[in-house]
């Protein structure tokens, strides 16, 4: 073969893969065709083996020959996948999917409203440095009342109707048996905030044998009266992310002195009257007040050297307000149509 | 307590009057919540004070009248026809309701009738004089309402002014240390000192009523303390008859039927001043010795309410000698009772032991308005005025004289001590700046005496009154309630240093973990049925079927306190398939309670409970599904809840599952329980299963339930996790085939490659578990994937087929089963 035989020759492979191409179906078989053309035993280098018969100042020529064949095989390579990858891409971008099917669900699950309220409040006192501390719901009567200066006989029991599991064991009526426990195990400077399931003997629309507290307690040197109402101040305005007010009214629990109840201004009007409220702007919320000192004494604080605020409220309270629930029983029926709203 | 605002402004002198909007105002700013207000005169309107001028029979009908009246001195007569039989003569005053007057409609209640001209049997009336049942005061309709004959009502006044009821009934809850707010006096003295006004006490003069004489009586109190004082008058010549209209009708109104003019003005005086009084028929006293003494165990009393009582040691009574004539401070005996023919009284004004009073009251379910009076302190000193007044009282409406003094004992009176209270203190407690002077014109205002001692020291005296108040902290409060808590700022307190301590329960993190799983929360009753205990079907030695019982439960659906969360939980799967919800994951964290102890005991239990926290949740119906329903859910999803809550509280702590068929609420052939390492010991932490048919059965459900329960006190706290090294290595991975019997359980296969202790292992996988009957009868297969990997180079193969060969050798051995 003749040097210019062989350089067409090789020209010719050129063409003749470009051909074969077109009708190439996949990546598997252009590399294929690619490896016949330039692999070790491909086309290519079979031409090549006639090299040897050509003169020697005729090899640069066809060495150059050759470069020239494999680089547009292999640009003719590049240039199918290329196009093939696009015209993948293109037949992709061609489904269609229905997005208006449902969603698929995930999760499903949810926290109790009174769980999630109960979180979040403790959050908002967490900000003011209280920490959570629990206690038994089955109680002493002294840790229930005793304690917190309601003897045996004091008409104050009367408020409370309370569940009795022998003559020393009730099912705590409040969550402030926790407080006595806390100030009897640890020396001031204490801040808590004590969550927790009460039980009385009272079952209506409002309220429920088992209901739901939250208490707080700080004591400290010159812990004040103002101190209790700008604390309550602050959780109202966080929990119910209004700027809402306080107002303290007198009133007497045995176990707080100065006493009141708290109430804050109706989260449904604001403040300017509707049928939450009864017209009057407030909503009571709980009860608060200056740890009385016969409390202290009872716990082994000193009353003269400390001071003390204690609070109590209501989470069925918080949520009904919170959240428009009007019916108390609803929290404690696990009706999942109740249960999967919040 | 019923107030009545008519009777308020009586005992109060006032610069302006109030509204009773602004009364009720400033007595709530003080601290007495005022709980309801009515308006007593809002049950009819348009009737009017008429006077009757002349009468004459109805000439068509023999029962009706015709009536002339006028509504002014001079004025013309109107003629009112009349059915009543008891038309008055001339000169009396009746209530007339005009035209357009508006009068309760007693078929429909909270409804009116409007009145208009009717003619009746042919002459025109041009609206009707009214008997009492007419306008709604009482059932009475023997005849029309004939006013007093002294009524100085003027002519044509709304009927409410002459009835007494153009006024107010204010409902006051009186705390519960305020006993002296039981009296309208009392809620008087708060309101004058909230308004800066002044008590006015009622006339208690007796000089016009008394009539010189011995009488030959003596108190004997057996003790000071128990009863304090007690005082006593004797009434002579007394008419029994029905009180005045007034009298009546302020007793009506604050709830107390009248009875006659005798019992009236005791109960009158009471709801006065706040002082219980009694009246003892005089004539049917025999010793003139008045004792006061205890009871004696099983003496028999029989109250005025012809119930034979029987006495315990301590209930105080009244003797007359030696026989018992009242349960002191809560009811008179029936021997002595007054009645109609009685004439001379014998008047008692004392005062007793609240928790005497309290505990006899309690014991016999026997609560009057003078033992709730007595219960909350009634004031000694209190007793000889009460006495006075209701002698007055009872001379003027009764026509009777009182003979000779009083008897007074009063062996139990008190000094009431100064109470030092420091101005720094008042201001640190506050948080209020309160100057000395503020301080003392609050205290002055509520009667209190106030010294000053030194610049920073008051020495405060209450009045004997308030027994409430002996404390330094008491006398802040009750500067602070009348200068008003609207004026205390808003502060925080000082911040401190949190402690180091966890800030999320065990509880809390579970509840997270588990709704973030997909199951919602329930919170249910700590209490129960009985039977919903008994439905775990528990065995007799198992705690869990000891419930503590509740003595006094409101119903027996709340009787005993849970002790497994699973009941409620199971009812509320039945309540939520009853509104056709059949799909329910629900889950519930929460203390169950169960007695002290390992050994199952009964009966009434005298110290606290062990309150464990667990986590629990059932299953049933299927998961949500995308399009149509989801797959049901089954054991496996009980399971990965379970390990759920674990993990979330222990972190990534070993859980070993190990079937088991002795759960009594589980299903024994789709149960498992659950346990964790703990310091080198594996305990059970929980179970997981499908649920005993007989328990869902006997819980009200239909269809399978899967359950899981987790005892989160039981697992270790999670510390946080520490970051393990990412493999810089490639692992390789081998799988093995194994032909084995179908009563091997998996976990086994897994205990087996562990047991090789091959260190490379890195993670061992089930990728098939197949059964079929021509694998052979009780056989199943099994395909496994074994990764390998080492932290420190590329392993070779020779390396994972050598250790692979090995644990597939284990297996074949140790199972047995067969290489497939």
């Amino acid at each position: 073969m003749s040097t210019p035989d062989l350089i067409a020759k090789l020209e010719q492979l050129g063409n003749e893969f470009l051909e074969q191409t077109k009708l190439l179906a996949d990546e598997q078989a252009i590399r294929a065709a690619q490896a016949q053309y330039l692999g070790k035993k491909g086309k290519v280098s079979e031409l090549m083996k006639e090299l040897g018969k050509l003169p020697a100042g005729d090899r640069p020529k066809v060495g150059a020959a050759a470069n020239q064949v494999k680089e547009k095989i292999e640009r003719v390579v590049e240039a199918w996948l290329v196009a093939a990858a696009n015209t993948k891409k293109q037949a992709d971008l061609a489904r269609k999917v229905d997005v208006t099917l449902p969603a698929r669900p995930v999760g499903g699950g949810h926290l109790h409203l009174l769980s999630a309220v109960r979180l979040e409040a403790i959050d908002v006192f967490a900000e003011l440095g209280f920490v959570v501390a629990e206690g038994p719901q089955i109680e002493t009567d002294w840790h229930t009342f005793e304690a917190l200066a309601i003897p045996k006989d004091h008409p104050a029991r009367d408020m409370q109707d309370t569940f009795y599991v022998s003559d020393e064991i009730v099912l705590r009526t409040h969550t402030s048996p926790v407080q006595v426990r806390t100030m009897l195990t640890q020396p001031p400077p204490i801040r808590i905030v004590a969550p927790g399931h009460v039980y009385r003997r009272d079952d209506d629309p409002t309220h429920s044998p088992m209901f739901t507290q939250i208490e707080g307690l700080a004591v400290d040197e010159n812990i004040s009266f103002a101190d209790l109402k700008g604390t309550l101040l602050h959780f109202v305005k966080r929990f119910f992310m209004k700027d809402l007010g306080v107002r303290l009214r007198p009133s007497y629990f045995p176990f707080v002195e100065p006493g009141a109840e708290v109430d804050m201004q109706c989260s449904f009007c604001l403040g300017s009257g509707c049928r939450i409220c009864k017209h009057t702007g407030w909503v009571e919320i709980g009860g608060a007040g200056m740890v009385d000192p016969d409390v202290f004494k009872n716990c082994g604080v000193d009353a003269e050297r400390y001071t003390g605020f204690a609070f109590g409220m209501g989470l069925e309270r918080m949520a009904m307000l919170r959240h428009g629930v009007n019916d108390i029983k609803y929290y404690y029926e696990g009706d999942v149509r109740f249960l999967e709203q919040f | 307590m019923k107030v009545l605002w008519s009777w308020l402004l009586e005992l109060c002198d006032l610069d302006a009057v109030p509204t009773v909007e602004e009364g009720a105002r400033a007595l709530t700013r003080g601290g007495i919540e005022i709980e309801g207000m009515t308006n007593l005169g809002a049950g009819f309107k348009g009737v009017i004070v008429a006077e009757v001028v002349g009468k004459r029979p109805h000439p068509q009908a023999d029962k009706l009248t015709l009536v002339d009246v006028i509504t002014e001195r001079g004025g013309a007569a109107t003629q009112v026809v009349c059915g009543a039989p008891n038309v008055p003569a001339p000169g009396r005053k009746v209530l007339w309701a005009l035209p357009g007057a508006e009068i309760p409609d007693r078929q429909n209640p909270g409804r009116f009738i409007t009145l208009g001209k009717k003619a009746v049997k042919g002459i025109e009336s041009p609206g009707m004089l009214c008997a009492e049942d007419e306008l709604g005061l009482s059932d009475d309709h023997a005849g029309i309402v004939i006013l007093d004959e002294d009524d100085s009502t003027a002519l044509g006044s709304p009927a409410q002014r002459a009835l007494g009821i153009d006024d107010w009934l204010l409902e006051v809850n009186a705390p519960a240390n305020r006993g002296d707010l039981l009296g309208h006096i009392g809620v008087a003295r708060e309101l004058a000192a909230m308004l800066r006004g002044k008590v006015v006490w009622p006339d208690a003069d007796l000089s016009a009523y008394t009539k010189p004489g011995n009488v030959k009586l003596e108190i004997a109190i057996a003790s000071g303390e128990e009863c304090p004082r007690y005082s006593a008058r004797v009434i002579e010549g007394l008419a029994v008859k029905a009180s005045p209209r007034r009298i009546a009708q302020r007793l009506r109104a604050v709830g107390v039927r009248p009875i006659s003019n005798l019992v009236d003005v005791t109960n009158y005086v009471m709801f006065e001043l706040g002082q219980p009084l009694h009246a003892f028929d005089a004539d049917k006293l025999k010793t003139g010795i008045i004792g006061v003494s205890s009871a004696s165990d099983g003496e028999r009393f029989t109250t005025l309410d012809s119930q034979e009582r029987s006495l315990v040691r301590g209930d105080l009574m009244i003797r007359d000698g030696d026989r018992g004539i009242a349960l002191a401070g809560v009811m008179g005996g029936m021997d002595t009772e007054v009645t109609d023919g009685t004439t001379r009284v014998l008047l008692e004004s004392a005062s007793f032991k609240p928790l005497l009073v309290r505990r006899t009251a309690r014991r016999l379910n026997l609560h009057s308005e003078a033992s709730h009076r007595f219960e909350r302190g009634v004031d000694p000193e209190l007793a000889s005025f009460a006495s006075a007044r209701a002698s007055r009282l009872l001379c003027m409406y009764g026509g009777g004289k009182v003979v000779g003094d009083i008897v007074d004992a009063y062996p139990g009176k008190r000094e009431i001590a100064a109470i030092p209270t420091r101005l720094p203190r008042v201001q640190m407690l506050t948080g209020v700046p309160l100057t000395e002077t503020a301080c003392r014109d609050a205290l002055e205002r509520l009667g209190f005496t106030v010294m000053i001692e030194t610049q920073n020291e008051m020495k405060v005296t209450p009045p004997s009154v308030r027994t409430d108040v002996v404390r330094e902290v008491d006398v802040i409060e009750e500067v602070l309630r009348v200068t008003g808590y609207e004026q205390v700022p808003s502060t925080l307190p000082v911040m401190r240093q949190a402690p180091p301590v966890r800030s999320a329960s065990r509880a809390d993190v579970a509840r997270r973990a588990l709704a973030a799983a997909g199951v919602s929360e329930a919170i249910t009753y700590g209490f129960q049925s009985v039977d919903r205990v008994n439905a775990l079907g528990l065995p007799g030695t198992d705690r869990r079927a000891q419930p503590i019982v509740i003595r006094n439960p409101m119903s027996i659906d709340q009787a005993a306190m849970r002790t497994s969360l699973l009941p409620n939980l199971i009812a509320a799967v039945a309540r939520n398939q009853s509104y056709g919800r059949g799909d329910v994951a629900l889950f519930e964290v929460g203390s169950v309670f169960l007695r002290r102890g390992e050994r199952v005991t009964e009966g009434p239990m005298h110290e606290l409970a062990d309150e464990p926290t667990w986590a629990a949740g059932v299953l049933a119906g299927a998961r949500p599904g995308q399009i149509g329903d989801g797959t049901p859910w089954d054991a496996f999803d009980a399971k990965a809840l379970a390990l759920e809550a674990i993990r979330a509280v222990a972190g990534d702590v070993r859980v070993r599952a190990n079937p088991t068929s002795t759960i009594a609420y589980l299903h024994p052939g789709v149960a498992g329980e659950l346990l964790v390492e703990r310091q080198g010991r594996l305990e059970v932490v929980g179970c997981f299963g499908e649920l005993h048919p007989d328990v869902r059965e006997k819980l009200g459900v239909t269809g399978s339930v899967f359950a899981f329960e987790v005892e989160l006190d039981k697992l270790p706290l999670a510390e946080p996790a520490q970051m393990r090294a990412i493999p810089r290595f490639p692992g390789s991975e081998r799988d093995v085939s194994l032909l084995l019997a179908e009563d091997i359980p998996a976990g086994r296969i897994v205990d087996v490659i562990e047991a090789a202790n091959e260190p490379l292992v890195t993670r061992i996988r089930l990728l098939e578990d197949y059964r079929d009957a021509k694998l052979g009868a009780g056989m199943k297969s099994m395909l496994w994937s074994i990764a390998y990997r080492s932290p420190d180079r590329t392993l070779t193969d020779a390396e994972v087929d050598k250790a692979h060969e090995t644990i597939v050798g284990r297996l074949v051995e140790n199972l047995p089963a067969q290489r497939r």
